[in-house]
């Protein structure tokens, strides 16, 4: 027979909760064509692409040192799609790095693709996705020798970073180059705040995609987090009062 | 700004179909639990060690992708061609000792490779991996101290009010952290604790709840469709 797993349940239970809340706000978004929020950084990727192809410079794409089931890197090869897709488009050579071996794989097929949908297959070049190392330092150290030699006009870094990353937004600052940060670590976002010139902060880099896209489906679905939003706040203030009135069945239930 | 959706491919379902039925199972797992029957769980660590084995072979591949983007620098004749003769010559040699005499060595009891090969191989792979990779390695790592000075030093110019609020802050968490100031008042402390605890903490968390949102909301999506090929 299946069963619950115990101290779970709770868990399931607002899980299913803000899938409901988020499904339905998102419908109603969709159905009233609401519109979001401007996200600034996001809206100077058409032009930074297009101003590398004027110059001839190339762009640089990173998704950082995660694995192919993190979330952040997951989110920054959504934004490689767009990215790869507007570099055949506006004639600017395109540059990804790798530190995983698993990622290497998908971002080459993403590149190829994006070369292959264009009828550009003969202007992809061998070494436009290039894997560094899994060694942290030994792919910050790579990278920072690609934006040194190569130096793009734009340096995109979206995707899970460590320590690495300040070392990498330093080396393309030195160089002058226009930076596009974005990571879900808050002990990076600092860093990235100070040497970037737009950063994705927090849920930004996974709504991305649906940005960017004119898919009223996709834009809708960034208005969904919002009812999860709500919903926790309203959670935090009833837990807050209810334990300062020295109630906690708020967080007896949550242990269920 | 263009739209993403297309229709898929008989490819592309099937594959779609894979990703769903693994993600489901894997979030299932952690909420639901089969005694008696089958031990999810176990099937769960099982497929992740088939994981561990694709990630393996994609090593070869990722070396595979170094050798040919730097064999590419070297017939082009590139400005940088002879790191790329230098990398490809470190790149054999630490690979060849470390299939010999580095603790994942491929035959460490002697059955096929001669023991005197063996004997003669580990101080030369201990000599590589402790006395020059270890230490290079650290000296990357140390670079970061510099680099967070003059990252610092940008942040911390007082331009507009966020900025000299994080000044003020950075000022007296710093002050806080200092043993020296200690001594001369010892409010630095709390106040320290305080803005660590109280506004910083919140503002973190305030992310934190955004950035699960969004992987929900992002992962939902990439289950019902991966947009293939971007």
């Amino acid at each position: 027979m299946l069963e619950l797993v115990e101290g779970h349940i709770a868990q399931l239970a607002l899980l299913l909760i803000v899938l409901a809340a988020i499904y339905e706000l998102s419908r109603i978004a969709r159905k009233r064509q609401m519109k979001t929020r401007e996200i600034p950084g996001l809206e100077r990727i058409d032009g930074w692409i297009k101003q590398a192809g004027e110059l001839g410079r190339s762009v640089f794409f990173t998704p950082g040192t995660g694995g192919i089931t993190t979330p952040d890197t997951l989110a920054g090869l959504a934004l490689l799609g767009y990215v790869a897709k507007h570099c055949v488009e506006d004639d600017a050579r395109l540059i990804v790095a790798n530190s995983d071996p698993q990622v290497q794989q998908v971002t080459e097929d993403m590149v190829k693709s994006a070369y292959a949908k264009a009828g550009k297959e003969k202007e992809y070049s061998s070494d436009t996705v290039r894997y560094i190392s899994a060694r942290q330092f030994a792919y910050a150290a790579g990278v920072m020798g690609i934006l040194r030699r190569e130096k793009p006009a734009v340096n995109f870094f979206v995707g899970d970073f460590q320590a690495e990353a300040l070392q990498i937004a330093e080396a393309g600052r030195t160089e002058a180059i226009a930076q596009f940060g974005g990571t879900s670590n808050t002990d990076q976002l600092a860093f990235f705040m100070t040497t970037c010139d737009q950063t994705l902060i927090g849920e930004e880099l996974y709504t991305a995609q649906g940005y960017l896209s004119s898919d009223p489906e996709a834009t809708s679905n960034l208005v969904g987090p919002d009812a999860g939003k709500t919903l926790a706040i309203l959670l935090i203030l009833a837990g807050a009062l209810l334990l300062t009135f020295g109630n906690s069945i708020l967080v007896a239930l949550m242990g269920l | 700004m263009s739209s993403d959706k297309k229709k898929m491919t008989r490819g592309e379902l099937v594959l779609q179909i894979i990703i769903f039925s693994l993600g489901f199972f894997y979030a299932s797992v952690y909420y639901i639990a089969a005694p008696g029957i089958i031990d999810l769980q176990a099937v769960s660590e099982q497929l992740l060690a088939y994981l561990t084995a694709v990630l393996t072979a994609a090593f070869a591949i990722g070396v595979i992708n170094i050798l040919r983007v730097h064999t590419i620098n070297i017939k082009r004749r590139r400005a940088t061609w002879k790191y790329s003769v230098l990398l490809i010559i470190c790149l054999c040699t630490m690979a060849i000792f470390s299939v010999i005499a580095s603790p994942f060595a491929l035959d460490p009891d002697a059955a096929v490779i001669p023991a005197s090969v063996i004997a003669f191989a580990t101080p030369i792979w201990e000599f590589l991996y402790y006395k020059i990779l270890v230490n290079v390695n650290s000296s990357i790592f140390s670079l970061l101290a510099f680099f967070i000075a003059s990252a610092a030093y940008r942040a911390f110019k007082a331009r507009t009010l966020e900025s000299t609020l994080l000044l003020a802050a950075g000022l007296l968490v710093m002050l806080g952290q200092a043993p020296i100031t200690g001594l001369l008042w010892p409010g630095f402390s709390a106040i320290r604790e305080w803005i660590l605890a109280f506004p910083n903490t919140a503002g973190q968390r305030g992310i934190l709840i955004g950035i699960a949102l969004g992987v929900l909301v992002f992962s939902v999506r990439r289950l019902f469709r991966y947009p293939w090929g971007g």
